[in-house]
């Protein structure tokens, strides 16, 4: 089982002491990259639940380790060298945040205090989020004393010296100073300060009483000496904050506790990084522009690192005053040569899902695979798509689907909503939306790619505008062994597309082109064609026309049949595998997975599904299904999604594995893996199913194997134990068999001998028969049920 | 083509094959990621990581000669996924050196490992320990995590020039003046062989251990020599080639019918072309042609430009699909831009492949050439709004009940064939009273009539032929002959397969000249009887038949009338029908076919 996909920046990063390494949270692991090479050394693992924190305990000698927290509930202490887990605390309660201020005083300051590490957490007890203090050295549990409550989990920022802890809370800072000697039941003092918009992060000055703060709308807000009376006055009365009444503190409001408050504006959206440098002479902030911005503190002067390209999270300062890095967030970190600015390497991941899907109704974000080569494409955020290997996962190349600059600010105008991929890998389908402006210029625009044999490259074939007119494009689909393609539309009409090579004279030479031609078109009483699939011999096409499939034959055009009817509208259409049997999907609220039987032309068998996903093999009649499960039934069961592994021609699932965030996912057969175990332990190339999951996180695993059940739940690590029943009939119950024989009557009550006059209607409705022929028909088809019926 | 040397470029590759570290001799190693295509990092200066203030001092990266390369990893049995693989480098000062590449750091040393230089570095596929050999005739035995000694054994008292270890660790090979294989755990020589006269480049057992593979400097042969024991010191079998091998690798294929299993064999000469062999038995490899694969000297450079040329460098094998082809995963081009791909070698197919001139910096008349060949390369195809203009539209289809119903159970076929064949009788009642044998059919008529050709001398029947003719004709026949003539003109114009029009002069005729000879005959009498029935029969329906004539032709010259205005719509209606009538047989048809070659398929 290979998992990989990870989100790099899902939580800050954090750095070894000799700088070598750097510590990244991916999901329920920390993965430990070289800071040299940018490649992967080792891995924590044991967490059940995401990695938030990861503090490195500071040492000057060679041995390094860590504590993580999770939201898993526990904390845990790492010893990195091995690397293995040395302790673990059971908080019992989700942390979304900690720190430990002791390890970031002056050395010679740690040595002389207790031994006793305290640590400040984030723990949500079922309905805030708390500030609490835990001892790591004698854990017992975690103290009682809540500094403060929070509706959200809000990150707790200490300052570099350890003296101080602040969060944002709204348009709120709360600033803590942290007591000199920890223990159980020292209380910090706290202040807070006021801002009329809301802060999305703040900063400490390492020396001075100087704390920053970004707010949404990208200024920058520096309050010099908070705490003066409070903090430094040990009677710290209220009296003589009211004498002081805001006469001489510039930019401060009500009465808050601070000398002064300057305002820098830059950013144009929310500041969401915001960093001192260690020797407190810069700021560096940063927001979704994707610019890092330096501030010299003393004149405000600004230095800038444009075109990283991607919003920015997270900024961190390395031990090594050269070396700093930053998390952007399309999933990649850069190394940072810091007082040039240079961006050194980078540890990039999948990229993530896309923002803007709520844009566009007919988006889908779906990804496709090369399964021949284990590569998934996904779309990326700059308009382009991620070929990612599955098996080494990392990134192999992008394509540039559309020629156009990609800015985070920017409102989106163009999407890409469709990804294809043929079987082989060779052709690539996209389609590219321009969003009209109030009303106007909305372009749709169908792309062919074809690989380079050569360098393993995408390369555009042809663009065709409009293919549809202006409709959007449901889906595209590839002929699993010819160079064809079909694309249909919301507008009722479907379009068979060729690749034909064609010589082209120029300047004396003879060119060998290859375009993609409309070969047909096609259409079903104008209904909205959402889904479309080739059969695995590529001789029937089945294009899903609202509730109803038709059967076309791809090469004359000729429609060869109408299917069934299914409640609502059908989404998703797959011929599982070689058989004779095709699978619909619908959603909405009757949601149904319905296989049909093409020798019937019938429905075999049907559940009550909302499907995500479905994929076949393409030796076999195996398919897979990715389901969401209903809410009740989360309990019941770890996860809210199921994949079933089913034979098509058995409504019982073969296996079954529970998974998290199956909306948006994707699955996919993928045939062996050629480079890697298979050449080394000399196995035969086997079929392996990968998940891919709303985040991007992908899980490959054999589904026919009964051990890979117990794990292959991503971010879970208890896995669903099969106790006697299969996993969907455990939820069930005796609902397959009912479905089952249900089913099969209503293959008899749909079959057209006994109810003609359901399908006679049924045909291209300009060319229906003349009623006089349909009415001796209609009547005939009744005479003959009741002699049947006399029977 | 122009020869170059890859002698002095050491190659590995990754154990998952997704990086590959070339160094071309100058102390600097470059890992490439194979996926990518692009250099991941580059190592000038290993030895600078080190602690030793005395390396840091003296070495710059030009000082390091290596010798030998091998990316090894080992504890592969641990479940953790990041299996921490090792570069080792032996060089030519007799230092081996392990490099964690992900780490980016040495992770141990051993100087003066070997002096006189480290010769070859090998490992099981399973075991925890590396093998080393050098100049000085020692193996050594080396922990791979830490990097230490474990033991050393004399091998030869000459150097050893290369040495390798078979994959399950029991048996090593070594090559000096002889080609020896001891036992790994007690070092004891198992058997010996003439081996190759000069220094032994390649050495490499096959999975099964059962066989060795060397090639030497010099020689432009791999030679297969079978561990069995026995005696005898000569070379199994010997797969010549055009240039010294730099490079070995072998799998073997699972042959059923033999006891031994059949081997297939990758080389790579010194200029860079690889060589594939295939047997399904050492008999057969030995006879066996090699496939080559090199690149395309069209592509190459013009012969002025002075540098290195492109090459294959590394390949791998990476398994055997089916009988007589491997998968072969291929590095190639130029060492500044090698590019990595997968291959299926079919034996028996020379391979020639295309160079990529991407990422190259070259002198500007080449880059000129390159340029406009590329802009050709590939044209855009843009279409717009009017893109289906050529397309097939969907051909028409209705479907109805019948032809589901069939469709789906094949008993009902029979029942929808007699409700077709009940459509044709309404359609003609002449065929149906064919069929029920009270209209004798044409062709008995024509039989009849066949017969009564010589009579008519000639004469078409099917043509109106002047009356005088055919008195002429009957008159000359024998009153017998006339007899039938008569019988045969009645029958076909009952049965209506000559018009009446054509026929009855002739009965006429007949009757008139014949009429007193059939008055004696007894089956005449007969015959006219029924002449006569007909004849009746005939007369009174005439009457409404003209009325009948009368009426078509006011309705037809009515529609006539009407159509100036609208088509007539029942008619062309009826004519839709018929045309789809037609077509849904065929449609019914054709499916029926493709269905038994679906259920064909699934038995298969």
């Amino acid at each position: 089982m290979i998992r990989g996909g990870q989100n790099y920046v899902s939580s800050p990063p954090a750095f070894s002491n000799d700088c070598k390494r750097v510590l990244v949270c991916t999901g329920n692991t920390v993965s430990v990259f070289s800071t040299s090479t940018g490649l992967q050394v080792s891995s924590l693992e044991g967490h059940t639940a995401p990695v938030t924190s990861i503090l490195v305990v500071p040492a000057t000698d060679v041995f390094c380790y860590c504590w993580t927290s999770s939201f898993d509930g526990t904390i845990r202490y790492w010893d990195l060298s091995v690397p293995e887990m040395v302790k673990k605390l059971d908080l019992g309660m989700p942390v979304s945040s900690m720190v430990i201020p002791s390890f970031l005083g002056s050395p010679e300051e740690t040595n002389a205090k207790t031994s006793s590490v305290f640590a400040y957490v984030s723990v949500h007890d079922g309905k805030a989020w708390q500030i609490r203090k835990c001892n790591l050295t004698n854990y017992q549990k975690v103290g009682k004393l809540v500094l403060k409550e929070t509706e959200r989990p809000e990150p707790l920022i200490i300052s570099p010296s350890g003296n101080y802890l602040g969060i944002k809370d709204k348009c709120k800072l709360h600033i803590w100073k942290l007591p000199r000697v920890e223990s159980d039941l020292a209380v910090a003092k706290k202040i807070t300060l006021h801002h009329t918009k809301n802060i999305t992060i703040l900063a400490f000055h390492p020396t001075e009483r100087t704390v920053a703060a970004g707010d949404v709308t990208g200024r920058i807000l520096i309050w010099r000496g908070f705490g003066t009376q409070k903090f430094l006055d040990p009677s710290g009365s209220n009296n003589r904050i009211s004498m002081n009444d805001g006469e001489d503190k510039p930019g401060v409001r009500q009465n808050d506790d601070a000398e002064s408050c300057s305002v820098w504006h830059w950013h144009s959206a929310a500041v969401s990084l915001l960093s001192f440098s260690p020797d407190g002479a810069y700021l560096y902030s940063g927001g979704k522009e994707g610019v890092l911005v330096l501030w010299q503190l003393d004149s405000g002067k600004k230095n800038f690192l444009p075109r990283i390209g991607s919003p920015l999270l997270y900024f961190i300062e390395s031990p090594d005053p050269s070396l700093s890095l930053i998390s952007c967030a399309d999933n990649q970190i850069h190394m940072l040569k810091t007082p040039s600015m240079e961006i050194m390497r980078s540890i990039s991941g999948i990229k993530p899902p896309l923002s803007y899907q709520e844009v566009c109704e007919n988006f889908s974000g779906k990804a496709a695979f090369d399964c021949t080569s284990g590569l998934v494409a996904v779309q990326t955020e700059n308009y382009g798509i991620q070929f990612y290997s599955l098996f080494a996962n990392r990134g192999v190349y992008e394509v540039q689907v559309c020629e156009r600059n990609h800015q985070p600010v920017d409102d989106v105008t163009v999407l890409v909503t469709l990804v294809e991929l043929s079987v082989d890998g060779s052709t690539m389908g996209t389609v590219e939306v321009k969003l009209p402006e109030e009303g106007i210029g909305g372009v749709v625009c169908l792309k062919f790619w074809e690989l380079d044999s050569d360098t393993k490259r995408f390369s555009v074939s042809t663009v065709i505008y409009e293919p549809h007119r202006d409709v959007d494009i449901s889906a595209v689909a590839f002929h699993p062994t010819r160079r064809m393609a079909v694309s249909t539309s919301y507008g009722g009409d479907f379009k068979i597309w060729v690749c034909k090579e064609r010589d082209i004279q120029q300047k004396g030479q003879r060119l060998q082109n290859s375009g993609w031609m409309c070969h047909a078109v096609g259409s079903y009483k104008n209904k909205a064609m959402r889904a479309a699939t080739f059969s695995a011999d590529g001789s029937v096409l089945a294009v899903a026309a609202d509730t109803v499939i038709t059967l076309w034959d791809p090469d004359k055009n000729v429609l060869m049949a109408v299917v069934g009817e299914t409640p609502t509208p059908i989404v998703s259409l797959a011929f599982a595998g070689k058989s004779e049997y095709l699978l619909s999907i619908s959603h909405g609220l009757k949601p149904q997975l319905s296989v049909w039987s093409m020798s019937k032309l019938a429905m075999a068998w049907s559940y009550r599904l909302h499907v995500e996903a479905v994929c076949s093999t393409i030796d076999s009649s195996y398919f897979a299904i990715l389901a969401l499960l209903p809410e009740s039934n989360e309990r019941a069961f770890k996860g809210n999604g199921i994949i079933l592994l089913f034979n098509a021609t058995d409504p019982i699932p073969v296996a079954s594995m529970s998974v998290m965030k199956p909306k948006g996912g994707a699955l996919a057969f993928l045939k062996g893996d050629l480079s890697e175990q298979a050449v080394i332990d000399g196995k035969t190339p086997q079929t392996l199913l990968v998940y891919i999951n709303g985040d991007r996180e992908y899980v490959i695993f054999n589904p026919y194997d009964k051990e890979g059940h117990k794990l292959s739940v991503i971010r879970q690590d208890v896995a669903l134990e099969e106790t006697g029943q299969f996993g969907y009939s455990s939820i069930y119950g005796e609902l397959p068999k009912f479905d089952l024989q249900k089913e099969k009557t209503l293959s008899v009550m749909s079959s057209a001998s006994e109810r003609p006059w359901e399908t006679i209607f049924n045909g291209s409705s300009h060319m229906l028969p003349p009623l006089t022929k349909l009415c001796s028909v209609f009547l005939e088809s009744l005479l003959e049920k009741r002699t049947a019926v006399a029977e | 083509m122009t020869s170059t040397d890859i002698r002095d470029i050491l190659t590995a590759f990754s154990p998952s094959l997704d990086y590959f570290a070339i160094t071309t001799g100058d102390g600097r190693v470059k890992i490439w990621d194979t996926l990518k295509g692009q250099v991941q990092t580059e190592f000038a200066d290993m030895s600078s990581n080190d602690t030793s203030i005395y390396d840091r001092s003296t070495k710059g990266h030009l000082s390091i000669d290596y010798t030998c390369m091998k990316w090894l990893s080992l504890d592969r049995k641990k479940k953790r996924k990041h299996v921490s693989s090792l570069l080792v480098l032996g060089t030519g000062g007799g230092d081996v050196l392990a490099f964690d590449v992900s780490a980016g750091q040495v992770g141990w040393r051993i100087s003066n490992c070997h002096p006189g230089g480290v010769r070859a570095i090998s490992s099981s596929a399973n075991g925890s320990c590396i093998y080393t050999a050098g100049a000085d005739g020692m193996v050594c035995r080396i922990d791979f995590t830490t990097g230490n000694l474990l033991e050393k054994f004399k091998a030869s008292t000459k150097a050893v020039s290369c040495m390798t270890i078979s994959s399950d660790g029991k048996t090593l090979a070594t090559a000096a003046s002889q080609l020896k294989i001891f036992n790994s755990s007690n070092h004891k020589e198992i058997q010996k062989f003439a081996g190759h006269p000069g220094s032994v480049r390649c050495l490499v057992f096959t999975e099964d251990g059962k066989y060795i593979l060397s090639s030497a400097v010099g020689e432009r042969y791999v030679a297969l020599w079978r561990i069995d024991g026995a005696r005898k010191q000569s070379a199994s079998c010997v797969l010549a080639m055009d240039h010294p091998a730099v490079f070995l690798d072998s799998r073997c294929v699972d042959s059923g019918e033999h006891d031994e299993n059949g081997m297939c064999v990758l080389a790579i000469s010194e200029v860079g072309v690889c060589y594939f062999w295939f047997g399904n038995s050492i008999e057969e490899l030995r006879n066996s042609k090699p496939t080559k694969i090199s690149l395309s000297s069209e592509d190459m450079f013009s012969r002025k430009y002075k540098g290195a040329l492109p090459t294959i460098y590394a390949a791998k094998l990476l398994g055997i699909e089916k009988p007589s082809s491997g998968h072969v995963f291929l590095v190639s081009g130029l060492l500044v831009k090698p590019s990595f791909q997968k291959l299926l070698v079919h034996s028996g197919t020379d391979v020639k492949l295309n160079v990529s001139h991407d990422g190259i910096l070259l002198p500007k008349s080449q880059s000129l050439v390159k340029s406009k060949k590329r802009s050709d390369e590939r044209r855009v195809t843009a279409l717009d709004r009017a893109n289906a203009e050529d397309a097939l539209l969907p051909i028409p289809k209705v479907f109805n009940s019948e032809k589901e119903k069939a469709f789906q159970d094949s008993s009902d076929k029979t029942e929808k064939d007699e409700m077709i064949q009940d459509e044709i009788d309404a359609i003609c009642m002449e065929d149906q009273l064919r069929e029920l044998g009270i209209l004798k059919s044409e062709k008995e008529c024509l039989s009849n009539l066949e017969k009564c050709y010589p009579l008519l001398k000639g004469i078409n029947l099917e043509a109106a032929t002047p009356m005088r003719k055919i008195r002429a004709t009957v008159l000359s026949m024998e009153p017998s002959e006339a007899i039938k003539l008569l019988e045969s003109l009645l029958a076909a114009w009952q049965s209506r397969s000559f018009s009446g029009k054509y026929v009855l002069p002739w009965i006429y005729s007949t009757l008139v000249n014949h009429g007193h000879s059939f008055t004696t005959d007894e089956s005449a009498t007969c015959m006219l009887d029924s002449l006569y029935k007909i004849t009746n029969s005939r007369g009174p329906t005439f009457q409404s038949l003209l009325q009948l004539s009368g009426r078509l032709q006011l309705m037809t010259s009515q529609i006539d009338k009407a159509s100036q205005t609208s088509s007539d719509p029942v008619h062309d209606l009826q004519k839709d029908e018929s045309s789809d009538e037609d077509e849904e047989d065929e449609y019914f048809h054709d499916e029926g076919d493709d269905d038994s070659e679906i259920s064909s398929d699934d038995d298969s």
